[in-house]
């Protein structure tokens, strides 16, 4: 079943929209024509086998990678190219990041500065507000985020979980329209994954936009509005977790389903022996 | 022996001189060796070959030209080509860059070994150009790269003395002098090595403190 | 600048490479006995050789050898051009060797080691048969590196009156009064020579990245 229209409870203005997004690498087509919207409040999954282009699809979102063609929009503005089609300066580029969030699978926390300052600095630096309020809102967030007695230690001194709930905190500070996860849990040890989706899963309660690219098929199915499953750099499918994991319409889906979600999928898939189809 | 080292004290004037030379040399030539490094770092990483292969070929050539010829090239060999230089000013330029080279092969490698994320990061949160090099790329690279930087700085100091051979009054010029003037050769030169010694200890100790820094944020 | 000009340049060259050749020989073996001394911890002598090479690598080479050429025949021990030059590059060289041939040591596995104490081999069949092979290996692009380093800094012999590449060249454009080609003529000698040597460290240092990497 296929559903690109959004569930009731959520805005009906799209927040983000692609439009026949394509990319190169070369010779090789790693986005074909990728086209959906998100709407305000709606937490998009992106599914699918590795090299199906999810994290190029997620970083041409926020332009660090440029799309061959195609048209990506903020809100009705479009990233990366001006209204009169040349490229966007620096500046303006900049101005359309601050709306936007990041969440990266080895956290990319910048080392040389301590957790609080890590979550002030873009803020501060970028979106020029000041300090003191940015403080107080930091403090906040790592609290939230449950970091509090963290906040003068160096990253490298924190565990992974830690490590991204920072990131987490970081990417909050900048007040966001939209939140990109590029699989926040692919790069930790697997005890520490259930604390980061803790933290997204209220996130995404709390009406936060979010797009995550994630393998985590449990997170997918319970937090998830809608799933776009892509395969080979093209939208096979978009449907609301409960048809995609129980019903995929698509043979690509059903596939993915049994060989890359393994036993997690299966089970997810209700496709355990003995279990209701 | 004791003698020779009160004509030493005695003369302490004309070593102090020659240090103080020495570390006006090594410190004026590492950092411009570092700021002109750091201009000629990008055209090593650059994309376009012609920048590039240039700037490799200034490199590869510097690493393989002794030092102390590129020194006599400078001072004696320019004035064929109309470029007269004195000797400080010829002393300078060689070891400047001569050590230019050196320090954008450091940068270069200290760059290849940062991990890309962070400064996708920068970029991700809205940092840009100068701003996102400054607070985002610089301190972790400087923090990285002072050790390698260290042995270049010291490096200097040593090819400082070479000059001695284009009569620059650096430090063993200065215990050359001192020893020709009294025949008192041990004390001077023991002297002059003991000196030379200070030097290499203090820049070790900054590296090291620069080095607690980083292990702080490892 | 004539034929004779030339071949004069040549000697030097000649020159330079012997008392080259002559330094890498004895610095190495030197170098790796002062290495294990440290390595092994021989009381007393190791914290000497500490500071020995220590010394000698903040000491630039000119300082060094114009203190060996003119002080040792002022405390009774005469000493000529020639061997104040090798004796100054065996010293330097044997000093940064010790650093290269200390990290390899440092590198090797202990366990390995003990292996070898437990079957019962003694100290030094235990050393030549198990460590140094292995070592060597490891610390062979450092040790070339050095040999590098070395060549670069002959030119400095000739403040002793040593004739070298470098000196000849001097000599060659003070009397012709053109400096520059004699000192183009010395750039062809050494250039290829250390780009060589440089081209052989990063061979070898390709092939043991990828020898550990398979390990």
């Amino acid at each position: 079943m296929n559903s690109s229209a959004p569930s009731s409870r959520h805005d009906a203005r799209p927040v983000l929209t692609l439009s026949h997004v394509s990319k190169s690498f070369g010779s090789l087509l790693v986005l074909d024509d990728v086209s959906f919207r998100v709407h305000r409040g709606e937490t998009i999954c992106l599914l699918g086998p590795s090299g199906s282009g999810k994290s190029t699809l997620l970083r041409c979102i926020n332009w660090l990678e440029r799309p061959d063609s195609g048209e990506i929009q903020l809100g009705g503005v479009r990233i990366g190219i001006t209204t009169g089609g040349l490229v966007m300066t620096d500046r303006d580029l900049s101005r359309v990041r601050t709306r936007i969030g990041m969440v990266f699978q080895h956290f990319a926390l910048w080392p040389h500065m301590t957790v609080l300052q890590n979550v002030m600095e873009a803020p501060v630096q970028v979106q020029k507000r000041p300090r003191a309020a940015v403080r107080d809102e930091a403090e906040a967030l790592l609290a939230k985020v449950g970091l509090s007695d963290k906040q003068d230690v160096f990253p490298a001194k924190l565990s992974g979980g830690q490590k991204q709930r920072v990131g987490i905190a970081r990417a909050l500070a900048m007040r966001p329209e939209l939140l990109l996860f590029d699989e926040p849990t692919s790069a930790l040890d697997p005890e520490l994954v259930g604390e980061v989706l803790a933290v997204m899963r209220e996130l995404a309660l709390d009406g936060m936009t979010m797009v995550v690219v994630t393998h985590e098929m449990a997170f997918a199915r319970e937090a998830a509005s809608r799933i776009v499953f892509l395969d080979r750099g093209r939208v096979v499918e978009t449907a609301t977790p409960n048809a995609f994991f129980t019903a995929p319409a698509s043979d690509r889906a059903r596939q993915f389903l049994l060989r890359y979600a393994g036993n997690d999928g299966r089970r997810v898939a209700g496709l355990e022996a003995g279990s209701p189809t | 022996m004791i003698r020779d080292f009160l004509v030493v004290w005695r003369e302490r004037g004309l070593l102090i001189d020659g240090l103080e030379n020495t570390i006006v040399l090594s410190l004026v030539a590492t950092t411009a060796a570092l700021s002109l490094g750091a201009l000629l770092c990008p055209m090593l990483m650059s994309a376009r070959a012609s920048a590039r292969l240039a700037a490799a070929a200034f490199v590869d050539a510097m690493r393989c030209i002794p030092f102390l010829l590129f020194a006599y090239i400078v001072y004696y060999g320019l004035p064929s080509l109309g470029i007269n230089l004195d000797n400080w000013r010829a002393g300078l330029a060689a070891l400047t860059l001569y050590n230019t080279a050196y320090m954008a092969e450091i940068l270069r490698g200290a760059w290849a070994a940062q991990p890309r994320e962070p400064i996708d990061a920068g970029y991700a949160f809205g940092f840009t150009g100068l701003r996102h090099f400054r607070r985002i790329v610089l301190p972790p690279l400087l923090l990285s790269a002072a050790p390698v930087v260290g042995n270049q700085v010291i490096q200097i100091i040593k090819d400082s003395a070479f000059l001695t051979v284009i009569a620059l009054p650096e430090l063993t010029h200065a215990a050359s002098s001192i020893q020709s003037r009294h025949y008192i050769p041990f004390a001077a030169f023991i002297t002059a090595v003991l000196l030379y010694w200070m030097l290499c200890l203090t820049v070790e100790a900054c590296v090291a403190s620069i080095g607690r820094l980083a292990e702080a944020r490892r | 600048m004539s034929a004779a000009d030339i071949v004069a340049i040549l000697q030097g060259a000649v020159t330079t490479a012997s008392l080259s050749c002559i330094a890498i020989v004895l610095g190495l073996p030197l170098g790796l006995l002062l290495a294990i001394t440290r390595w092994a911890r021989v009381p007393g002598l190791a914290q000497v050789v500490m500071v020995y090479v220590s010394v000698l690598r903040a000491t630039p080479l000119v300082t060094l050898l114009l203190l060996l050429y003119f002080a040792l025949p002022n405390i009774g021990m005469p000493i000529g051009a020639v061997s104040a030059a090798i004796l100054a590059l065996v010293m330097n060289t044997s000093a940064f060797n010790c650093e290269v041939w200390r990290a390899g040591l440092m590198d090797f596995p202990k366990d390995q080691y003990e292996a070898a104490q437990a079957v019962g081999m003694r100290s030094l069949p235990r050393l030549r048969r198990i460590v140094l092979p292995q070592v060597f290996r490891v610390s062979l692009p450092g040790l070339v590196n050095e040999m590098s380093l070395l060549i670069k800094v002959t030119p400095v012999l000739a403040v002793v009156g040593v004739v070298d590449v470098t000196r000849a060249a001097v000599r060659i454009g003070a009397e012709t009064y053109e400096p520059l080609p004699p000192f183009l003529v010395a750039l062809a000698i050494y250039m290829p020579i250390v780009y060589a040597i440089v081209a052989l460290q990063r061979l070898m240092e390709r092939r043991l990245a990828r020898a550990q990497a398979a390990e």
